[in-house]
């Protein structure tokens, strides 16, 4: 026995070299494996046109209604277009909630809508009231609560818990050879806050998935993706920075609580409206505090220390930001509404320009660009704002020489490769090294520049698990972009699409400009890689961004988000 | 809602955006991947990786190791001479021959990057002498300039060394006048007037374009007039032939053997032998020279058939048109990388590449029989003990007050020692005086290394 012990300790070098050899195929072929199989329900599922109700209009006319929230006007591009000269282009928006009610608002057309004759606002419907708009007389006929009922049977059904199961399970395993990684390695310090970062991770997504099967909700796509970059992203730290896997672990906890938050605000949209005022206010709290109370570090005051804390509640506004921007359909109507929406963000772009933190303003802005196009799908304030932003821009640049100092090496890196482009330059060579399938735990030389867990953290995946684990972590962003594409179409309210859409486009700005940044494809400008990059405030901000993504997803069974709809309440009993 | 769902097409957009920058990034990936592993500040070749490898000389010898850290030879003399190649401890002088190769030496592939299957690391050897190169520094005695040999027949540079230079491991205060532009890789970086061993170039073109050259004599009363300047020597050398001429490097007579070849045959030849070009071999490419008659004055074209007005040469490719006469019109292109393996196996061998032919083997073999008459006439053919040198020496003007640059540059016309060399020193006063003891000691040396292989 003894012998068989010593026997094993002397070939030590040779398990771990033929294990670590391994290692750098197995983890591509998991993660790809992963990607496909979360993402393939996400970017496939049927879109039914799903009908709620029915308008019968004068002469047997029976028009479907085909969403929780429709604009009827003669615009052809409305939901309901009746197509007589009376009715303004967009006359009124017709509203069903949760509990089945429905209501008509006026959206300030010339003529006005009629309930049972009388001229109303907003105003609940009921089967028999005659609604008038524009001289037209209609009567709306919701369906039953058994075709209702039916419509949910037929409804695509989220990926069955089973799948889920197996996915996860897909990647604890990715977790626990990733671990054995850094263990054989023994070139880290600090291996038990590695275990516990990594066994973290795999206790939180367990705890969620079982938390998810008890309110019968099945799938789990879009948080395994997460809680992969996740784990990624705590590979680099656990080369980089291993004393503090336990920090990103617990703001990963808490990133998970605000994805939760987030999901229950959204699930009842008037609970939603509420919130939305006390983030609209959050949103501009957070930078007003600070600039006040804010520190410098390289150059953006966007730090804030409490009690040996560093927090940088700009991410968190992002988050406060799309609470803001996302609207229901009768409030898109108010030109009012987007007025303010347009103010409210110039005075946050205001803060972040004397934070003088470019990159968290070009985000936003992108988010602006977002929201703005989704709520008037007018190119023309568009325009307006992009150059705004380009005179902005100029003037930003001009008072900060460190941002232009980002400027000026862009696409130059490798003319000076020991100052200003070393950054980019360390990035490249790293990723050259590591090849496809990388060096494996620890062993990459990017460890020791700057920022190399967070704002050059492509870098330090690509190099240490290779080329094709680094792209698929920007895959994963891309999938959670598509998939809040393809569910707009049967979003219930324009609420969660442009809330699922800015959100979606926020996490794939990151992405582009911390990656591409990164490679020195666009200028380097510092931003975090949403999941993956080392730094707490960010990682709650990407998971409560996610909330509003995961609260789209219409499929049966699919998001605690969204209620279950028909008279049963629950359509597999 | 039909609306608001249409236009999240502008989401695409930015998805676009992301993919198309990650495929424009994946295609320079696989372009440029090697290139980044061994640029300047890649710590996988120039503060190592573990078991990265070892650079040797032709002989074995250690001249750096890239491990953990960069340690070079245990000889501080060997550590000094060859720095201008293997690149100092703070980037100051980089290494473009390491650079080059340090892909091919890490075991680099696009799919595994680095990663070291046998932990073996890499070896580059070097066709370099330390010897001859410690030799060589040593004769250049501290001051400014070159010195270089190679092997003409099949291209390796046997020595080349450049002053200043210092030992990397003790890194002296670099501020003083001596150390001026010390970070300059003189034999591959530099241009310098060439002075009188321009004349080999004037010489191989007259005795190709000037059909009855040899039957010609030059008269030399110490000027040469034209109009109100002239060209000067430093005594009168009477009636002096084509082989005369070039061994007195007579000016006078040279000013006249330009008018036989003319300006447009003088510059169709520079080009044809290459002189302003650059020499590329190991990811180096060397500076350029320059000869430009274009709009001059006859007595400016007739300086530069002398070597001198604005004429500039780089010491490497001098040497291999020396190569190349001695070559009999064809000489090898020189190269510094004999062997590069990775893991225990070769992943690049070099080979010999011929020059293209510059002149007949006939005009070949005339300049060869002159140029030994030179150094047995007038340099001393007892400073080559054992070998039959051919030379021509230069002293180069630089105006301003400054001491003529002293220059040497030849070939050994022995076929058990096939070597070409120049030699280049700053401000050294007069060629041959100065060049000849330390070509004769360097040559020798090689003589050396040659015999022991």
């Amino acid at each position: 026995m003894e012998g068989l012990l010593e026997a094993f300790y002397a070939s030590r070098d040779t398990y771990v070299s033929v294990y670590l050899g391994l290692l750098r195929y197995v983890v591509p072929v998991l993660a790809v494996f992963l990607l496909a199989r979360c993402a393939k329900p996400l970017l496939t599922f049927r879109r039914e046109p799903e009908i709620w109700a029915w308008l019968n209009l004068p002469g047997d006319n029976q028009i479907p209604i085909t969403h929780w929230e429709n604009v009827i006007g003669r615009s052809k591009s409305c939901d309901v277009t009746i197509n007589f000269p009376t009715v303004s282009r967009n006359h009124a928006v017709l509203t069903r909630y949760d509990d089945g009610s429905w209501t008509i608002t006026d959206a300030g057309s010339k003529d006005g809508v009629q309930v049972n004759g009388k001229p109303v606002q907003i105003c609940a419907i009921r089967e028999e009231d005659v609604i008038s708009i524009g001289g037209v007389d209609m009567q709306l006929q919701p369906i039953t609560a058994k075709q209702e009922q039916r419509q949910a049977q037929l409804r695509t059904k989220a990926a069955s818990g089973w799948d889920s199961v197996g996915n996860l399970l897909v990647l604890t395993l990715l977790q626990g050879l990733m671990v054995l990684g850094f263990l054989l390695s023994e070139q880290g310090d600090g291996l038990m806050s590695i275990l516990e970062g990594f066994g973290g991770i795999a206790l939180c997504q367990w705890v969620l998935l079982i938390f998810y099967l008890i309110i019968r909700r099945t799938s789990f796509e879009v948080e395994t993706l997460a809680f992969f970059l996740c784990t990624v992203g705590m590979a680099a730290i656990a080369s980089v920075k291993p004393g503090e896997t336990v920090k990103q672990l617990i703001a990963m906890a808490l990133g998970v609580v605000t994805f939760l938050g987030v999901g229950w605000s959204l699930r009842d949209l008037e609970r939603a409206k509420i919130v939305r005022y006390c983030a609209v206010v959050a949103g501009v709290g957070f930078l007003v505090i600070t600039l006040l109370f804010g520190k410098e570090y390289y150059g953006a005051k966007n730090w804030l220390v409490i009690g040996g804390m560093s927090l940088q509640p700009s991410e968190l506004s992002k988050l406060c930001f799309v609470y803001a921007g996302a609207s229901t359909m009768d409030r898109i109507m108010n030109k009012r509404n987007i007025i303010l929406f347009i103010a409210y963000s110039v005075v946050i772009c205001g803060f972040l320009a004397l934070m003088n933190d470019f990159g968290t303003a070009l985000i936003f802005f992108c988010a602006f660009l977002v929201i703005a196009y989704l709520r008037s799908g007018n190119m023309g304030t568009i325009a307006l704002a992009i150059t705004a932003l380009g005179f902005a821009g100029v003037l930003a640049l001009k008072i900060a020489p460190h941002a232009l100092k980002r400027f000026a090496v862009w696409r130059h890196v490798w003319e000076d490769p020991f100052g200003a482009g070393y950054q980019q330059t360390q990035a490249m060579i790293s990723i050259a090294a590591g090849g496809l399938l990388g060096l494996g735990p620890d062993r990459g030389r990017l460890q020791k520049v700057f920022a190399a867990d967070s704002d050059i953290v492509f870098a330090t995946v690509s190099e240490e698990w290779g080329l094709i684990l680094a792209v698929i972590t920007v895959l994963c962003i891309v999938v959670f972009g598509l998939f809040s594409i393809r569910t707009a179409k049967v979003s219930r309210s324009s609420f969660y699409a442009i809330g699922a859409c800015t959100a979606a486009s926020i996490l794939v700005i990151q992405t582009i400009l911390n990656s591409l940044g990164t490679v020195d494809v666009l200028p380097f400008t510092g931003v975090t890689f949403p999941f993956l990059s080392n730094g707490g405030t960010s990682m709650i901000g990407a998971w409560g961004l996610l909330g509003f993504v995961k609260a789209a997803d219409t499929r049966q069974n699919a998001s605690f988000a969204v209620r279950f709809t028909g008279q049963g309440r629950e359509s597999d009993e | 809602m039909n609306r608001v769902v249409k236009r999240t097409w502008l989401m695409a957009l930015f998805i676009c955006l992301l993919l198309g920058g990650l495929g424009w990034f994946l295609f320079d990936y696989t372009v440029s991947a090697p290139k980044w592993i061994g640029s300047a500040g890649s710590s996988y070749v120039h503060a190592g990786t573990v078991g990265f490898g070892s650079i040797t000389d032709r002989s074995g010898d250690l001249l750096l190791e890239i491990g953990d850290a960069k340690s070079y030879s245990q000889d501080p003399a060997t550590r000094a001479s060859t720095m201008h190649w293997l690149g100092d401890r703070q980037g100051n002088i980089s290494a473009p021959v390491i650079s080059n190769y340090a892909a091919d030496m890490s075991g680099y592939n696009v799919v595994n990057g680095v990663y070291d299957f046998s932990g073996l690391g890499g070896q580059m050897e070097l066709t370099v002498s330390s010897r001859v190169q410690n030799v060589a520094m040593e004769a250049l005695a501290g001051r400014k300039g070159t010195v270089a040999v190679y092997n003409y027949k099949t291209g390796e540079i046997l020595c080349a060394v450049t002053g200043p230079t210092y030992d990397p491991d003790n890194l002296p205060d670099l501020t003083g006048e001596s150390y001026e532009g010390v970070f300059l890789n003189r034999f591959t970086q530099s241009a310098y007037v060439p002075g009188s061993i321009f004349k080999v170039v004037t010489t191989a073109a007259a005795l190709d374009c000037v059909p009855d050259i040899l039957d010609k004599t030059f008269r030399c009363d110490g000027i040469y007039p034209y109009g109100e300047e002239r060209v000067t020597c430093e005594k009168a050398h009477g009636t002096l032939d084509l082989k005369g001429a070039l061994a007195h490097s007579c000016n006078c007579a040279f000013a006249q053997i330009s008018e036989l070849v003319g300006k447009k045959n003088m510059t169709a030849y520079v080009k044809k032998f290459g002189l302003t070009q650059s020499v590329h071999f190991d990811g180096i490419t060397t500076a350029k020279g320059n000869y430009d008659v274009s709009n001059t004055a006859q007595v400016s074209f007739a300086w530069s058939c002398i070597g001198q007005y604005t004429d500039l040469i780089n010491p490497c490719r001098f040497m291999t048109f020396m190569g190349s006469i001695a070559g009999g019109g064809v000489g090898a292109e020189p190269y510094i990388v004999s062997r590069v393996s990775s893991g225990g196996k070769q992943v690049y061998a070099a080979e010999t590449k011929k020059t293209d032919r510059i002149v007949s083997a006939q005009v070949a073999k005339t300049l060869t029989q002159y140029l030994e008459n030179n150094v047995k006439s007038i340099y001393g053919a007892g400073n080559f003990p054992g070998l039959t040198v051919c030379a021509k020496s230069g002293t180069s003007q630089l105006g301003g007050g400054k001491t003529s640059n002293a220059m040497f540059a030849g070939f050994v016309a022995d076929e058990a020692y096939p070597l070409a060399f120049i030699v280049v020193v700053e401000n050294g006063g007069y060629g041959a005086n100065t060049c000849v003891p330390v070509i004769s000691r360097v040559l020798a040396e090689c003589k050396q290394v040659l015999d022991g292989e």
